[in-house]
C-alpha cells in the first residue's frame, strides 16, 4: 500500500518554520525577496544565505533536497554567469582570449546576479519544503480575497485549487497503478515512434479518465451532502491563527528591510 | 522452487522520509497446481507481494523465483514471463478501456503478438472458460455489463494468454453472494481441469478456505505463517488476533469438539461438516 503521496515536496515536520502561519509566511517570503533585491554587499548576500541554510538546518530538512530544488536553476545560472564575465566591461582586465576578455566588473556582477538567485531560490524551497499544498492554497487564497470586489468568485477558485492539489496524487498513485495493470498484460508504454507511443497511451488515459470522472461526481455529491453551497461562507476545520510568534517574526524581517534600505547594505 | 521468493523486502519510496517498508524478509514458495491462498488484514502488503510475482514491482532486496529462475529485469524476458504468470488485478474492471468486450479480451493476445485468427481463436476459449457466452457478448460495451459479468470479462482478459499460473488480487471485492460463489466454482474448475497453478489474496475466507492447498499469512509486510492450509487454519487463536476469521462452518466444528465431540475441526464447507456430524452420531448409536 503506498500512503498518500504528498505533492510538491512537502516534508512533515514541527518546526517553527512549519509551524509559521502559513498567510504570514508568504508574506515574509515575499518580504524577503524584496529584501534580497534590495540587498547591494556582497558580506549582506552572504549573512542571508547563512540565515538561509540556518532556517534549513532548523526544519530538519536532509541537505539532499536543497540539492535537488536548485538543481532547475543549474543552468541559467551558468547561463548568468558566461553572460555576466563576457560581456560586461569595466574593472581590471583578469583573462584575455583573442579579442575576448574577461573583466573584474563582469566576474564581480555575474557572482553577485547567482548568489542572489540562489538564496532566492532557497527561501523559496524553505517555504514549499515546510509548507503543506493545502495551507499554501488557503494562503495564497486570503491575499486574493480582495479581488471578490472585482467579482472573481475567490472563495470557489480556492476550493477548486484546493481540490485540484488534493486529487494528484490520488490520480498519481491510480495513474501507475493502472500501468502496472496493463503492464500485466503485456502493454508497451515505451517502444515505438511517438505516434505509436500515445496510441499505446489510449489503456492508460481511458480508465483513468473514466475513474476521474467518476471521483469527481462521488465528490460532487459528497460535497452537497454536507451542505457546500457555491456562494455560502465557509468555516474552517484548521483555523487560521496568527500568533505572537508569528507576528515577531514579520517584525523581525520588516526591521531586517528598514536596516538594509536605511544603510544600503 | 515453482513460484516463490527469497528474503523478500520491498520499501515504497527509499531515500525519501516517506519511505515505508511494505515488505520485509519474506520467503516462502508454491508448488505447480496449488490452490494458494495469500491473506492477511488490509494494508499488510498483499498487493504489493503479489505485483512482486510477475515483475510489475522490483524488490529492494532479495528475489522472486519463477521455476527455479530469479526474475530479472529483462524487458523481453519479463513481456513472456508475463504470459505464463497471469495477474488480475484489485477491481480489475476499472482498467477497461476497448469499446467491445471482444478487443478488451484482446489485448493481451494482440500484445503478445499473436496474428487476428490466432487472437480470435485465444479470445473465444477465454470466454468460454469464464462461463461467458461469447456470441452474445463480443460484441457489447464492457461498461454495460452486470458487475459480475465485467468481473469474468476482466478475469478472461488474463486468460486469454493461457498463463501456467493465475494470481488475483481481492478477487471478490464489491461482488455478491451468487456471483463470488460462481468466480470461487470457476477458479476451482481451472485447478482441476486446467492444472493451473492459482494465487488469490483475500481477507475473506468464507469460499477460500475449503479450497487452498497452501496458505501464506501477511502480517504488517512480515510473514506470519506459512504452509499447508490444514496447518495454517489450525492456528485459529492467531489468525483471530490478526482479525482473520474462519469460516463459520469451522466456528460450529470447533465449538463442538470444545463442547466434547469427536468432531475434526479442520473443516471449513456444510458438506463436510455434514458428513463430519454424521459420523459421530453412528458412532453413537453402534
Amino acid at each position: 500500500m503506498t500512503r498518500s503521496i504528498t505533492l510538491g515536496q512537502y516534508i512533515p515536520g514541527q518546526s517553527f518554520i512549519h509551524r509559521l502561519n502559513p498567510r504570514l509566511k508568504i508574506l515574509i517570503l515575499v518580504l524577503i525577496l524584496v529584501l534580497l533585491f534590495l540587498l547591494e554587499t556582497f558580506g549582506a548576500l552572504l549573512a542571508s544565505l547563512a540565515a538561509a541554510l540556518a532556517m534549513f538546518a532548523l526544519a530538519g530538512i536532509p541537505f539532499s533536497y536543497l540539492m535537488r530544488g536548485l538543481r532547475p536553476i543549474f543552468y541559467i545560472a551558468l547561463f548568468a554567469l558566461i553572460i555576466y564575465f563576457f560581456f560586461t566591461s569595466g574593472g581590471v582586465v583578469l583573462l584575455r582570449i583573442g579579442f575576448i576578455t574577461v573583466e573584474s566588473e563582469g566576474v564581480e556582477q555575474g557572482l553577485f546576479i547567482v548568489a542572489r538567485l540562489v538564496v532566492l531560490v532557497l527561501f523559496s524551497l524553505l517555504v514549499t519544503l515546510t509548507t503543506t499544498p493545502l495551507s499554501l492554497t488557503h494562503g495564497m487564497g486570503y491575499f486574493l480575497k480582495p479581488l471578490r470586489y472585482a467579482g472573481l468568485p475567490t472563495e470557489e477558485v480556492a476550493m477548486i485549487m484546493a481540490v485540484a492539489l488534493r486529487f494528484i496524487p490520488t490520480l498519481m498513485e491510480e495513474s501507475q497503478r493502472l500501468m502496472r495493470a496493463q503492464l500485466a498484460r503485456g502493454a508497451d508504454f515505451e517502444t515505438g515512434s511517438i505516434f505509436r507511443k500515445a496510441g499505446n497511451m489510449v489503456p492508460l488515459i481511458v480508465p483513468l479518465f473514466v475513474s476521474a470522472f467518476r471521483r469527481a461526481d462521488e465528490l460532487a455529491l459528497a460535497m452537497e451532502a454536507r451542505g457546500y453551497r457555491i456562494g455560502a461562507r465557509r468555516t474552517r476545520m484548521h483555523e487560521d491563527i496568527i500568533t505572537l510568534k508569528d507576528w515577531g517574526a514579520l517584525a523581525l524581517v520588516l526591521v531586517l528591510v528598514a536596516l538594509v534600505w536605511a544603510f544600503s547594505l | 522452487m515453482f513460484i516463490g521468493t527469497e528474503q523478500l523486502t520491498h520499501t515504497y519510496m527509499p531515500g525519501t522520509p516517506f519511505a515505508t517498508k511494505a515488505l520485509h524478509d519474506i520467503s516462502f514458495n508454491f508448488k505447480q497446481g496449488d490452490f494458494a491462498l495469500i491473506i492477511g488484514p488490509s494494508g499488510s502488503g498483499k498487493s504489493t507481494l503479489i505485483q512482486h510475482l510477475n515483475g510489475l514491482l522490483k524488490p529492494t532486496s532479495g528475489q522472486v523465483v519463477f521455476e527455479g529462475k530469479n526474475i530479472g529485469s529483462d524487458k523481453q524476458e519479463l513481456l513472456r514471463l508475463r504470459k505464463r504468470i497471469g495477474l488480475v488485478f484489485q477491481m480489475p474492471e476499472e482498467q477497461f478501456f476497448s469499446e467491445t468486450v471482444f478487443d478488451e479480451v484482446a489485448f493481451a493476445p494482440r500484445n503478445q503478438g499473436f496474428d487476428e485468427n490466432e487472437v480470435e481463436n485465444k479470445v473465444i476459449e477465454a470466454l468460454e472458460k469464464t462461463g461467458l457466452d461469447p456470441n452474445e457478448l463480443r460484441m457489447r460495451h464492457p461498461f454495460q455489463l452486470s458487475a459480475g459479468q465485467k468481473r469474468l470479462v476482466a478475469i478472461a482478459a488474463v486468460l486469454s494468454l493461457n498463463p501456467e499460473v493465475l494470481i488475483l488480487d481481492e478477487p471478490t471485492v464489491a461482488l455478491d453472494t451468487a456471483y463470488r460463489k460462481n468466480l470461487f466454482d470457476l477458479l476451482t474448475g481451472l485447478n482441476h481441469k486446467e492444472k493451473l497453478t492459482i494465487i488469490i489474496s483475500t481477507h475473506h475466507l468464507d469460499e477460500a478456505a475449503a479450497l487452498a492447498d497452501r496458505v501464506l499469512v501477511l502480517k504488517q509486510g512480515e510473514l506470519a505463517m506459512f504452509g499447508p492450509a490444514v496447518e495454517v487454519f489450525g492456528r485459529r487463536e492467531e489468525l483471530y488476533s490478526l482479525g482473520l476469521a474462519l469460516p463459520p462452518v469451522t466456528e460450529i466444528m470447533h465449538g463442538l469438539a470444545e463442547k466434547g465431540m469427536p468432531v475434526s475441526t479442520s473443516v471449513y464447507t456444510l458438506q463436510e461438516a455434514r458428513r463430519e456430524i454424521n459420523k459421530v452420531k453412528r458412532r453413537d448409536r453402534s
